[in-house]
């Protein structure tokens, strides 16, 4: 069991160069136990090489990293020990079944056959998959072998749980069956480093959140965090009553903002909203709802649009 | 059909193993001539130089045909379907027909291609004079290709029911290497004899080419006896292969349907919670019941080795069980056929069949086993899984090597019974049985070293297993070829180092079979296939340590 205070997960510049190609650029962050970091960025933004390097499959070029105190390169043995990979490929055997799958894997953990035997029930059990336990590998659909691939990271009891896009080519509701378990592995008080594509699913689950894009790290921290470093301006929304009164609202608004934010406003006669965006205080902001409900406007709503993961990545990744 | 031949040809020319395939066959052929080309400016007036190289070229070309020739049909449909783009064809206007006239056309393209590589060394041997254009060149041209096209059907056919491309290549190695030496035995045992079994098996082996090659260079007939034939068997081959040929085609697109991407994957019944009668009968019939629920891994069994006989689909234990029965039945009924069958042949001569039995099952067999033990993994996705567990490198090769180790050993005890049928006809051969068993035990460590170390060499399955059955059958029939031009153009000294280099024709010298029994290969066979079995575990170890470094 690793300590419970202080960061579990350390990396420190870490740097990985394929000749004049840099896959991974000076990536330094801290995760804290029994945290879930969501790891994103688009295809070729160096997640898979980080998971890599953490996991011990890959020497970083420069840098370091380290899991509880193993370093990544040079504590082989300890990193197996504290870490379950899950990568994005299942790595299935034909004509096994999951129990035989397991109880390979389990073995070659070097756990000893009885308690095996106990560990493989308690992760079938953990994973909602005892039902499984006697049908062959590849008759599974992708959401079963999801769900036996986080089984199988879990037999040796690891601290961190790194996964490579669990949720990749899952229907909603295997989606769904996953972000729960992930949930209670997190409640179990492991910690978990997570890549994915499907966003609404991290901002779901994730503490914490690290954008990555060419190999660099743009934003890390939570969700809030991130929104407040990224975003100047915030989105409101002015809900009337009537859509006749829209462009004489969006005018009203107009008055009441910089000449580089009026650009921004528009009405949308169809859902009697008019749409803004703005960098103003919240004492300007009550000032402007003001003189919209003393000029009697019909005002319904004035509401902040909420920014999600979805509208952080693509500003970090359009920025970069 | 068009739009698939140039996109199969188009596509195998642009694969790095093709140019490899084409510039490995041009020097060979070119090598096989300039190897006996005369140093001397004589001429040589009755022509036998002149035959001898036309000779050694014919065998190279065969041999050429054999191991490159079903490489690529094998893969052909099951790539496609793997990959999702045989359902796109099927979804197009084009007819079952066209798809399937692209692709072996295509295919055939490539494999004429090869063929035509080898025209400059024809042509030397032509102009060396000594052999005729028509009658020799061409006839031995039209044997090769009436093969090529046999091959390529087969391995077509194959592709399209096989699981795996790795799958479709073993097997289809597998076919076209019992079509082409597995047929010449019932001939060898029943030739001369009344009834109509000696005459179907002088049909089934028209259907090898070896024969009619053999009488086309005037090397007699193999296996003949002393018994002479009056033709060169030349129209009887060309029927007997175009007959399969047309036979195998039309199988396969019987198998061109829907029902291709049809297949149900087996849930897995276990049979640990039926009746206690349904388990007895079981247990009679499989000996091991394969649906029963298996035990957890001991701790004193390496976890590899068991996982790999666990995923082999002939590994587990019933299939072993039955594997080894056929092995020990064919072996007794060989020497009893031998021995009642005929009262001509002497001990050597069926000694000499078994090892040839036991060579032929190791080198078809073991490619198959080991060829892909590192390959699959990095195929499949497991071995960095298996880099994330404890097991160490070692640990990994001596699992996977000893999977392989057992089901050869017990196929290769399975097949001794003979032995001992020999030893209780003429008790003096012990010492040879000895010496013999020591020879196969080393082709079987021979086998598994090199196709182990090629097979490593590769990120993909089936170029590991057609890498590894090239080399294994270059190692293995090779000298045979040369022992094939004894006398002539080869000189003793050249043979008996050529066959130095396998064990298993060590052990036919030890045994006394006929044609063998004057080279002394021991101990020096012994030290070759040591000294190979140490550099192919040393550089199978080197690709396991840098494999299970962090890259």
């Amino acid at each position: 069991m690793i300590s419970t205070a202080g960061p579990v997960v350390v990396t420190h510049e870490l740097t990985k160069r394929y000749g004049e190609f840099t896959a991974l650029d000076s990536l330094s962050f801290m995760l804290d136990r029994g945290q879930i970091l969501g790891f994103i960025g688009p295809n070729g933004a160096g997640k898979t090489t980080t998971i890599k390097i953490l996991v011990g499959l890959m020497r970083p070029t420069s840098g370091s990293a380290s899991i509880a105190g193993a370093d990544c390169v040079r504590d082989a043995r300890r990193i197996k020990r504290l870490v379950g990979f899950m990568p994005d490929t299942f790595g299935s055997y034909d004509n096994m079944r999951v129990r035989e799958y397991l109880d390979f894997f389990g073995a070659a953990f070097g756990i000893g056959r009885r308690e095996r035997t106990r560990r493989i029930d308690e992760v079938l059990d953990t994973t909602g998959s005892t039902y499984m336990r006697d049908r062959y590998v590849e008759s599974l659909s992708h959401g079963m072998k999801q769900r036996i691939g986080v089984a199988r990271t879990l037999l040796h009891d690891p601290d961190v749980l790194i996964l490579d896009e669990p949720a990749n080519g899952l229907d909603p509701q295997a989606r769904i069956e996953m972000r729960e378990l992930l949930l209670k592995l997190a409640d179990m008080g492991k910690t978990l480093i997570v890549t994915s594509h499907i966003l609404p699913e991290l901002s779901r689950i994730c503490n914490v959140v690290a954008i990555m894009t060419k190999g660099t790290l743009r934003a890390f921290g939570t969700l809030d965090q991130i929104m407040q470093a990224i975003r100047q301006r915030r989105t409101f929304e002015v809900q009337l009553v009537e859509a006749a009164k829209a462009p004489e609202v969006a005018s009203a608004v107009m008055r009441g903002l910089d000449e580089s934010e009026q650009r921004s406003v528009a009405a949308h006669d169809a859902e009697a909203v008019v749409r803004f965006q703005t960098s103003r205080s919240d004492a300007d902001l009550a000032d402007l709802l003001g003189g919209l409900v003393r000029a009697n406007l019909g005002v319904a709503q004035f509401r902040e649009v909420p920014t999600d993961l979805e509208d952080a990545f693509l500003t970090v990744t359009r920025e970069s | 059909m068009i739009a698939i031949f140039q996109r199969e040809f188009f596509g195998i020319l642009r694969l790095r193993r093709a140019v490899v395939a084409i510039v490995a066959m041009a020097l060979c052929s070119g090598l096989l001539v300039l190897a006996r080309w005369p140093s001397e400016g004589l001429v040589d007036l009755s022509g036998s130089q002149a035959r001898q190289v036309f000779r050694i070229f014919t065998y190279g070309m065969l041999a050429g045909v054999l191991l490159l020739a079903p490489a690529w049909p094998a893969t052909s449909f099951v790539q496609e379907r793997r990959r999702g783009t045989l359902a796109l064809l099927f979804n197009t206007p084009l007819s079952k027909l066209a798809i399937y006239a692209g692709k072996f056309s295509g295919v055939l393209a490539f494999t004429g291609l090869l063929l035509v590589t080898s025209l400059p060394a024809a042509a030397a041997c032509y102009a060396m004079g000594g052999v005729d254009l028509w009658q020799d060149l061409g006839s031995v041209a039209l044997v090769l290709l009436v093969a090529t096209l046999e091959y390529v059907a087969i391995g077509l056919l194959v592709s399209t029911f096989a699981g795996s491309t790795d799958a479709a290549v073993r097997t289809t190695y597998a076919a076209v290497f019992s079509l082409c030496f597995l047929t010449l035995g019932p001939h060898y045992f029943l030739q001369g004899q009344p009834g109509w079994m000696p005459f179907a098996a002088a049909w089934l082996r028209r259907v090898s080419p070896l024969p009619v090659l053999m009488h086309l260079v005037g090397q007699g007939s193999i296996g003949s006896q002393g018994l002479m034939e009056s033709s060169s068997g030349l129209p009887e081959y060309l029927l007997a292969s175009v007959a399969v040929t047309l036979a195998v085609m039309a199988a396969t697109l019987l198998q061109l349907h829907s029902g291709i991407f049809d297949r149900s994957r087996s849930q897995g019944v276990i049979t640990d919670e039926q009746s206690l009668g349904v388990r007895a009968a079981r247990r009679v019939f499989f000996l091991v019941d394969p649906q029963r629920r298996s035990a957890g891994i001991p701790f004193w069994l390496n976890p590899v080795m068991v996982k790999e006989f666990r995923t082999r689909r002939f590994g587990r234990l019933h299939w072993i069980l039955r594997l080894v029965a056929a092995c020990a039945v064919v072996s007794l009924l060989t020497t009893l056929a031998a021995t009642t069958g005929t009262v001509d042949w002497g001990v050597e001569t069926i000694g000499g069949l078994l090892v040839i039995f036991q060579v032929l099952l190791m080198v078809l067999l073991t490619p198959s086993l080991s060829a892909g033990l590192i390959s699959g993994e990095r195929e499949s996705g497991g071995w960095d899984l298996l880099r994330m567990t404890r097991l160490s490198g070692w640990q990994l090769a001596v699992g996977k090597l000893m999977s392989v180790a057992w089901t050869l050993l017990l196929v290769l005890l399975a097949t001794l019974p003979g032995y001992i049928v020999m030893i209780a006809i003429k008790p003096v051969m012990w010492l040879q049985v000895s010496l013999v068993i020591v020879c196969l035990l080393l082709t079987t460590l021979v086998t598994l070293a090199v196709s182990a170390a090629v097979g490593s060499l590769f990120a993909r399955t089936t170029t590991s297993t057609v890498s590894a059955y090239v080399v294994l059958l270059a190692m293995f029939f090779g000298p045979l070829l040369v022992w094939l031009g004894r006398d002539a153009p080869f000189g003793y000294e050249v043979v008996q180092a050529a066959l130095a280099i396998t064990p298993a024709a060590a052990a036919l010298s030890v045994i006394g079979m006929p044609g063998f029994e004057q080279y002394e290969l021991i101990p020096l066979s012994w030290w070759v296939a040591a000294g190979v079995t140490a550099v192919s575990f040393g550089i199978l170890s080197a690709r396991i340590w840098r494999l299970m470094r962090p890259s």
